[in-house]
This record gives C-alpha cells, sequence and structure tokens, in this order.
C-alpha cells in the first residue's frame, strides 16, 4: 500500500513526497468537519428556498409570520447557500485538491477545524439577523457588517495557508487545478474585503454601492466558485478516466484569460442603470472576452470524455462532474450573450436572470461539488459509500430538479421581458401570467431537495463508517473486476484477493 | 474616491495575475505541457486506471478487514 512516487519531481527541493494515504489521513477530521457542515446548510438552505418559491406563487403561505416574509426567507437561503454550502464545501475540496497537488500533508490542523466552527458561528449569526429583519439589502452581502466584517478573516487565513502549501510543497510542477485554486484564495479575499468596505462604509450610498455590489456578486461566482469548480473538473474527470485531459497547452490559456478577464466583466448587471456608460461597456467587453477561456475548458472538459461517456454509468464522480462541466460551457456562453445590451433589453429583471444564476451556482458549481465529495470522502473515510440506490435518487432529482427550474424561468423570463417591453399589456396582468411558470420553480425546488436529502443520508453513514471497507486508497472492493480488465496490476490483486 | 477605490482593486486584482504570468513563465510552469498533464497521476493512481464507481447494491460488510 505504499506510494512511493516515481516522478523526478519528487527530489524537488530535496524533500519526499507524502505517501497519498498520509495525505488523507491529514485531511480526515478537519474536511469531514467543513463538509458535514456544508450538508447541513444545503438542507437549511432548501427548505428556506421551498418556502420563498411557495411564497412567490401562493403569497399568503406562512404570511402571518414576519421573519417567513419572502424579503427575508429569501436572502436567508442566497446567503446560506453560498456561504454555508457552497463556500463550506469549497474550502474543503480546495484544501483536500491542494493537498494532494503538492504532495504533502495538511498543515495548521487545529487551526483550519476551529475555523470552521468560527464560520458556521458566522453564518448562524448573520441568518439569523436577516430573518430578524437586519439584513442589508445588498443582494449577496445581506448578512449585516458586523457579520461581513467577522467573515473575511478566514478568508485571509486561507490565502496564507494556501500559499504556504504551495511555497512548501513536494513537486516542482504546479498543476492547472492548483493555479485555479491558489487564483481563487487570493482573489476573493481581495474582493471580498473590498467589497465590503465599499458597501458598509457609510459614505457609500447609491449608485457607488449599486456598482460594488454587482462587481462583487458576478465575481463571487467568477473568482470564488468558478475557480474551485473547475479545478475540480481538471482534476476529476482525468483522474478517474485515467487518461491526462485533451489539452494541457489550452488548460493554461483558459486560467490565464480568466484571470485576466473576468474581474471585469460585473457591470453588465447595471445596464439601464444611472452610471457612467463606459464602466458598463468595460463590463460587456470583459464579459465577452470570457468566450477565450470558456471555449478552451469546453474543448478540453469534453473532449477529454469522448470515447468514454459510458464511464458515466459507473463513477457518481465522473456523472456529477460532467454534469457541472457541461453546465460550465453553457451558463458561461449564455452569460456573455447576455451582457449584450440588445438581449439585456428583454432579459433583464425577468425570471431569466434568476434560471441563470441558478444554472452557475447549482448546476455548475453545486454537481462538480457534489461530484469531488464522492471522491474525496470515501478516500477520507476509508469506506466505500453505503447505497448506490441513494446516489442514483440523489443525481437524478437533482438533474432533472435543475432542468426543470431552468427550462421553466428561462422561458418564462424571456416572455415575462418581452411583455414587460410592451406598453399595452398591464404589469399585474403580467405577474399573473408567470404564475404557472413559478410553479415549475417549486416543483423543481422539491425535487433538489429529496435530492439533497438523499445525499445527506449518504454523507451521515459516510461519516458514522457503516460502508463497506476499501481494500486500498483509491480502489472500490466490489469493483475489482472493472479495475482488473483495465490494469495488469490490479489484475494481480484481483487474483490474489479472490 | 469610491469609484476610484474600485477601480484600483479592479486593477490590482488584473495586476495580479499579469505578475503571476510573468512569475509562472520565468519559473519554467508554462511549458512542458505533456508532462504536466500527467502530473496528477502515480504508481497507485496510474494513467489507464478508472478510480472511481458505483457502490456495490449487496449486503454491507462494515468489518474492518483482516
Amino acid at each position: 500500500m505504499s506510494s512511493v512516487e516515481t516522478s523526478p519531481d519528487d527530489s524537488y527541493r530535496g524533500k519526499a513526497a507524502h505517501p497519498r494515504e498520509a495525505i488523507d489521513a491529514s485531511c480526515r477530521g478537519v474536511l469531514l468537519l467543513w463538509y458535514g457542515s456544508a450538508v447541513a446548510w444545503l438542507i437549511f438552505g432548501s427548505v428556506l428556498a421551498i418556502v420563498a418559491s411557495i411564497k412567490l406563487h401562493t403569497p399568503s403561505f406562512l404570511a402571518e409570520q414576519e421573519w417567513l416574509t419572502f424579503g427575508r426567507v429569501r436572502p436567508a437561503h442566497l446567503n446560506t447557500m453560498i456561504y454555508g454550502w457552497a463556500s463550506m464545501s469549497g474550502v474543503a475540496t480546495l484544501l483536500w485538491l491542494t493537498a494532494r497537488l503538492c504532495k504533502r500533508v495538511l498543515p495548521w490542523r487545529t487551526a483550519v477545524g476551529s475555523m470552521a466552527f468560527y464560520w458556521n458561528f458566522w453564518v448562524a449569526a448573520g441568518t439569523v439577523a436577516i430573518l430578524a429583519g437586519h439584513g442589508t439589502s445588498v443582494e449577496w452581502l445581506e448578512f449585516p457588517w458586523w457579520v461581513a466584517f467577522a467573515m473575511g478573516f478566514p478568508f485571509l487565513v486561507l490565502s496564507v495557508l494556501t500559499v504556504y502549501m504551495l511555497s512548501d510543497r513536494r513537486v516542482e510542477h504546479i498543476y492547472v487545478s492548483q493555479w485555479y485554486l491558489l487564483g481563487a484564495t487570493l482573489w476573493f479575499p481581495l474582493l471580498y474585503v473590498a467589497a465590503a468596505l465599499l458597501i458598509q462604509l457609510p459614505g457609500a450610498t447609491g449608485v457607488v454601492k449599486a456598482s460594488a455590489n454587482w462587481w462583487f456578486a458576478h465575481n463571487v461566482l467568477g473568482l470564488w466558485l468558478t475557480p474551485i469548480g473547475v479545478a475540480s473538473a481538471y482534476y476529476f474527470i482525468p483522474k478517474v478516466l485515467g487518461r491526462p485531459i485533451h489539452s494541457y497547452y489550452l488548460s493554461i490559456l483558459g486560467f490565464w484569460t480568466l484571470a485576466i478577464f473576468y474581474n471585469w466583466a460585473g457591470t453588465h448587471h447595471l445596464i439601464g442603470g444611472p452610471i457612467p456608460a463606459w464602466l458598463i461597456t468595460v463590463g460587456i467587453v470583459g464579459s465577452m472576452m470570457m468566450f477565450v477561456p470558456v471555449t478552451t475548458v469546453a474543448i478540453n472538459h469534453h473532449l477529454t470524455m469522448v470515447g468514454h461517456f459510458k464511464r458515466l454509468v459507473d463513477s457518481p464522480t465522473l456523472r456529477f462532474t460532467v454534469f457541472g462541466a457541461m453546465s460550465y460551457t453553457l451558463v458561461s456562453y449564455q452569460g456573455s450573450l447576455q451582457s449584450l445590451r440588445y438581449i439585456n433589453e428583454t432579459t433583464h429583471f425577468t425570471h431569466y436572470t434568476i434560471a441563470h444564476a441558478h444554472l452557475g451556482v447549482y448546476s455548475f458549481y453545486t454537481m462538480t461539488a457534489f461530484g469531488a465529495m464522492y471522491y474525496i470522502l470515501p478516500r477520507l473515510v476509508k469506506r466505500e459509500w453505503v447505497s448506490a440506490r441513494l446516489i442514483r435518487i440523489h443525481f437524478w432529482c437533482t438533474a432533472v430538479g435543475m432542468l426543470v427550474y431552468w427550462v421553466g424561468l428561462t422561458w418564462g423570463g424571456v416572455l415575462q421581458g418581452r411583455w414587460m417591453n410592451n406598453p399595452d399589456i398591464p404589469f399585474l396582468e403580467i405577474v399573473q401570467r408567470m404564475v404557472p411558470y413559478l410553479w415549475s420553480r417549486s416543483v423543481a425546488g422539491v425535487l433538489m431537495t429529496i435530492g439533497h436529502i438523499a445525499f445527506a443520508v449518504s454523507v451521515w453513514f459516510m461519516i458514522r463508517r457503516k460502508g463497506e471497507w476499501l481494500v486500498g486508497p483509491t480502489l472500490f472492493t466490489s469493483d475489482r473486476k472493472l479495475f482488473a480488465s483495465l490494469d495488469p496490476d490490479a489484475k494481480l490483486a484481483s487474483e490474489a484477493a479472490e | 474616491m469610491y469609484v476610484a477605490m474600485m477601480v484600483s482593486v479592479v486593477a490590482a486584482l488584473g495586476l495580479s495575475a499579469v505578475f503571476g504570468l510573468s512569475w509562472a513563465v520565468s519559473n519554467g510552469q508554462i511549458g512542458r505541457f505533456d508532462a504536466g498533464a500527467r502530473s496528477i497521476f502515480d504508481d497507485e493512481e496510474s494513467e489507464g486506471m478508472v478510480t472511481d464507481t458505483f457502490p456495490s447494491s449487496g449486503a454491507v460488510d462494515s468489518r474492518e478487514p483482516t
């Protein structure tokens, strides 16, 4: 079971690479805490989402409780999902990938574990504050200022930690996933602290506040969740298939073009708003330039899969990750086109934008995060997932739910935009015409929540170590024959085991 | 002042990317693409080996293997 590396990179700086089992063991307790918390927030955020969605077509639902009014439940859903589920699962995946790619054990484990408690405390405090009516009404930064500033600290610690791990890595080459992860941990703290200052300071009002708001909100996805999601896809697709990515050159080109173009794109959210036209045009140009990195990622992910799509039947990781990678292509092209003034005239202020946001944060990032967890958790706990049926329920409920959500709100959103641009149609009539599309949103939300519950049950059993033992750090016991057919060494091991 | 601050941060993000790229070029990180693509494989998880499948649907044995 030793994993002495054979690459010449191992002599880098005279330090031997740690065995992979030691790396996983170093991550075990800490990352289970981050992942477990993330799943708890996922369930809580899903319940909030269903409540908020039902209120859109049935306004009397839970209308008596002021803390459950739409204006509080919806931002509570958004912030628990972004800072609870997405960020906590993202931090765990980021740390595991960084440790694996740097081939060194996870340092500062006590601090990272304590940070999970700290993070949970502030997300909970912020959510309670929003439900109590103390939200800021600044989308994606609804937590009160005292929560927003407190949450900046862990981002800064994370930056220092990843830079330290990278500087103390045991291999010379920095794999493309590591570049994306480094970008996330260096850029996002700067973005978060700057946006918190710009938005929370008393002098920031009106147009300035709106500009900073949408520059930040767009970059939460682009410079925080996107790099983690793309890094996961660049690692897990080739790793699960056992074949290198289609073009490493394109992957490097894609990263550096994303690094240079993405952070300019946010102001396209303010098309038609009272801000300088050049500021919006810069945002549109940045958005259109995103065709370059997105196309490189699309070519790479999809051509790596060509000829191997049958593996989607076998691998939970691959199934979720490829779904996420395809969604990344779709949401990115859609986003770039949506930034054009001509298209924005119809889609702005409609449900189309909500569908687009969920295609990014859910269909791309969240599905990729699920895929990463299906790969990482068995290696942390050294147990197999307890039930294939639960995994299938999870996948089909979330995939079909997301499809229903996206089709319903995209279609409804385009119609809504066209109707709102027609002065002959009264606004209230448009609101009534939207009701069937809003029902599709609630149905989709229920489906996705069923999937999340199945996933939470799987993760609970995994944390309780109820699954079958793994025979080694990587191979699943149930599929020795499959591996044996692919790898001669595995065939010998399979015969010996039998 | 606030717009200037925001534009400065945007520029700082862009400059950090340019700095990172120049560091990567000068340290030989850009190049050797074939070796780079294969750097995630090793003896245990070698090229050609599938490393993830659905778990078995049979009875679960949670005892530690002897």
